[in-house]
């Protein structure tokens, strides 16, 4: 049985090629290139070297889900490009399942967090089961247990779930980095973190629990399969929760939880319509529209924050990366709350957000004679490089281009 | 062209488009000059095959194509209904119904021009411009088949796929030639020098003419899609109601603007509404539509007379608009210009469009390497060169 392995999940982008118990060839990269451009020139590599016949192939396994949408379609349309063409079944592998196999043989609680943005994981629980020894052997082979399935959860419900086991805990996966502060604070039992080499994606260990799932006949068709993203799009989502009517109770609940206190957040269905409203009030003409707000949220390749005061938004900045440019759509704050360091709070965080969606390079354009704004930019780190005269109307202004370059190391203060 | 439609359980249409002039066509098919010594494949073969992809954006699209101009097969699978309960297509839905449909797409393809992937000479897939998310999904398809089937890779422009589209039903059409290409995203005049050289020399300034139809539709309360939707209304509408302004760009007589025209038709409607007065639906979109196809049309002919081209070609999703479409014979036909256009089904997103594009590339001996990306903003007539495979 030879099985071709493919995980565009997250970061790590990652093939393997394994014949039977045999791991032929495997190419991993974590590093900020894109995997539409990787992942290709990296499966033509591993086959070649291994003078690889592709009809030799038996079948095609791919992480399923969850993980970054783009990632995940990335994956799942080249894998089911390969089995049409050589006419094989897909083996879909489940992404939690497929990282945490990585620890085969623990028998510790095997906790996988991916960072799920939105301040969730994807996660799942997991322990291996040693079954009895046959005759005098010492031999043990180990069962992997699904404690509980992959699903996409807060740190303190997954953490109260562990602590609620109460057995210690091996974390892996890269939520673990994102959300280590919390987690330290939240776990009551011993934890550790798995090692580099075990920690992330791994093809190898995707491949590896494939050759299980073939022998159990757990494939599909290269026509039927596809991603399990575990999560609705936001379009969907805000429709849903629009029926619902959950919106007000949120809001709600924030002025409850913080009245007076400036907390940046990402952007929801529910608050479109005040950041609209913040948008036509400080832009005018200029403004974004609820619209484009909301195809801004329902992209994989934006990240839109809002700053929110006494359950009203009072702040809004957002951030699309074009192929590791992060360009800088929006920073607006209410007239009444400028000079509170609300811009600078929220644009700073955009920035660190934005490397994990993989954005490089920060660039933005803003009107010359807005001193206040430029202030805040030479402040965390943008220099000017450049002006498109007479880009704004109304009244006519210049457009100053900014950059922060992530080579140039400068100090955001 | 035939439309055989299909209606699936989650609202997706599948459609086969059957070219019914290709039966009277096979002769002419043959009378393409037969490969010469451009040719880098091995293979000295008559007929060139393409399979071609194309996912820029709601729609799902595989097409066979021989020798650039003959539709073997055309498959369309379009989400429209999907995205209307939003306004406007949803690039996240998009991506995830073009995961899900592609391979039947192009399974359809194959066996209903009755060849396998074997018999295919080469794939093509749209790179770009689109939605990001939905171009991947093509072009990771597209390289994994190239790959696995060992054929060459052609990336294509999403628009000059558009323009192409002229060559299938107009065997006589060849470069030069003026091309109007309008859509959802696009607006250009353009001059097709060749095959695959073009020069831009008119633009929109703001919004594609097809933004504008959109946006005027929601306005007046005809919803999406906009473009159908006010070329309907347009037909029981006085397009003389009222008089729109026709912007006029003094430092670059082609290029186009549409925001201006829109902006005066929003302030029609708030002052129809301020004053309590009742606005006729079918008036604004006649007389919106009249302002839209008069520029459009104007321009078009003025370049092929000043340019001295005598023939004029239409493009995108827009040029499916009758009242466009009438006006272009009209005018062309007074000035002397043989007019060109795609059959409506066409002038949509296709793939066979793609095909025929591709294969002009592919005779260059243009093909792409397995790093091949989506670009979302990839401009018209400087393509993307990093992707090229050796050459």
């Amino acid at each position: 049985m030879k099985i071709l392995g493919i995980d565009t999940s997250g970061l790590v982008g990652a093939v393997a090629i394994a014949d039977g118990d045999l791991l032929l060839s495997q190419f991993s990269i974590q590093y900020k290139t894109t995997h539409s451009e990787i992942l290709m020139p990296m499966l033509d590599d591993v086959c070649k070297k291994i003078h690889l016949d592709l009809k030799s192939i038996d079948a095609i396994a791919v992480a399923k889900g969850p993980g970054s949408f783009t990632g995940l379609r990335i994956g799942s349309a080249t894998a089911k490009g390969l089995a049409l063409a050589l006419d094989k079944p897909i083996i879909p592998i489940p992404t939690v399942d497929g990282i945490a196999y990585n620890l085969y043989g623990v028998e510790k609680i095997i906790c996988p967090m991916m960072d799920a943005r939105r301040n969730q994981v994807y996660t799942g629980l997991y322990t291996f089961v040693a079954g009895t020894p046959e005759g005098k052997s010492l031999e043990r082979k180990f069962e992997m247990q699904i404690i509980h399935e992959q699903f996409a959860t807060s740190v303190e419900d997954i953490a109260s779930r562990i602590n609620e086991i109460g057995k210690p805990v091996v974390l892996l996966g890269d939520g673990v980095p994102v959300y280590r502060d919390q987690i330290d604070k939240l776990l009551k039992v011993p934890y550790s973190i798995a090692p580099m080499h075990q920690n992330r994606q791994n093809a190898a260990a995707l491949v590896s629990l494939a050759m299980q799932y073939a022998s159990e006949g757990r494939m599909v068709s290269a026509d039927e399969f596809a991603p399990d993203y575990l999560r609705l799009s936001q379009a969907e989502r805000e429709a849903k929760e629009k029926k619902d009517n959950k919106g007000q109770d949120k809001k709600q609940q924030e002025t409850r939880k913080s009245p007076g206190l400036v907390r940046v957040r990402e952007m929801t269905a529910e608050d479109i319509e005040d950041a609209a409203l913040l948008e036509k009030t400080n832009l005018g003409k200029e403004a974004w529209t609820q619209k484009q707000l909301i195809d801004a949220l329902t992209r994989d390749d934006t990240i839109y924050l809002v700053a929110a005061k006494a359950g009203r938004i009072v702040g809004l900045c957002g951030v699309q990366n074009i192929s590791g440019e992060g360009e800088i759509t929006n920073v607006s704050v209410a007239r009444d709350c400028r000079g509170e360091g609300i811009g600078y709070k929220m644009v700073k965080q955009l920035l660190e957000r934005g490397v994990g969606i993989g954005i490089k390079d920060y660039t933005l354009e803003v009107r010359a004679s807005n001193e206040p704004a430029i202030r805040l930019y030479e402040r965390l780190g943008f220099v000017s490089e450049g002006v498109r005269p007479n880009f704004y109307d109304d009244p006519k202004d210049d457009a100053v281009i900014y950059w922060k370059r992530s080579k140039d190391q400068s100090s955001d203060q | 062209m035939n439309i055989d439609k299909n209606v699936e359980e989650d609202g997706v249409i599948f459609m086969s488009i059957k070219d019914d002039t290709n039966t009277e066509g096979t002769e002419n098919a043959g009378r393409k000059p037969k490969t010469d010594g451009e040719l880098s494949g091995s293979r000295e073969k008559e007929d060139i095959l393409i399979l071609a992809i194309e996912s820029s954006c709601d729609e799902s699209a595989a097409a066979v194509v021989k020798n650039g101009r003959e539709v073997l097969s055309n498959i369309i699978s379009s989400q429209i209904a999907l995205h209307t309960i939003y306004g406007g297509v949803v690039p996240e839905i998009a991506s995830r119904k073009h995961v899900e449909k592609m391979n039947g797409c192009i399974r359809a393809a194959l066996s209903e021009a009755k060849v396998t992937l074997d018999d295919i000479d080469a794939v093509a897939v749209t790179y770009g411009p689109g939605l990001v998310g939905a171009l991947l999904v093509g072009v990771s398809e597209a390289k994994a088949i190239a790959f696995a089937t060992g054929k060459p890779l052609i990336g294509v422009h999403h628009i000059e796929g558009h323009i192409s589209a002229n060559f299938i039903e107009n065997k006589d059409l060849e470069p030069p030639f003026v091309c109007l290409v309008v859509s959802g995203g696009h607006s250009h005049l353009v001059v097709v020098k060749d095959y695959g050289v073009y020069e831009i020399i008119g633009q929109t300034r703001d919004d594609a003419a097809g933004e504008a139809f959109d946006k005027v539709a929601r306005a007046i309360g005809l919803g999406y899609p906009g473009g159908p939707k006010i070329d309907k209304a347009a037909k029981e509408g006085n397009p003389d109601a009222f008089s729109f302004p026709q912007a006029k760009i003094g430092d670059a007589e082609y290029d186009f603007s549409f925001s201006g025209l829109k902006s005066s038709v929003l302030n029609i409607i708030n002052q129809a509404k301020m004053q309590g007065q009742e606005l006729v639906q079918a008036d604004v979109a006649a007389s919106f539509q009249k302002a839209v196809v008069e520029v459009l049309v104007g321009h078009a002919i003025k370049a092929c007379k000043e340019y001295g081209y005598d023939k004029l070609a239409i493009a995108g999703g827009v040029a499916s608009n009758s009242g466009l479409r009438e006006l272009m014979e009209k005018e062309c036909a007074a000035n002397n210009i043989k007019f060109y256009r795609p059959s409506p089904v066409l002038c949509t997103d296709n793939a066979a469009m793609i095909g025929a594009a591709a294969y002009y590339e592919y005779k260059k001996g243009v093909r792409f390497g397995l790093d091949m990306n989506a670009v979302p903003n990839l401009p018209l007539g400087d393509r993307e060169r990093r992707f090229h495979a050796g050459k």
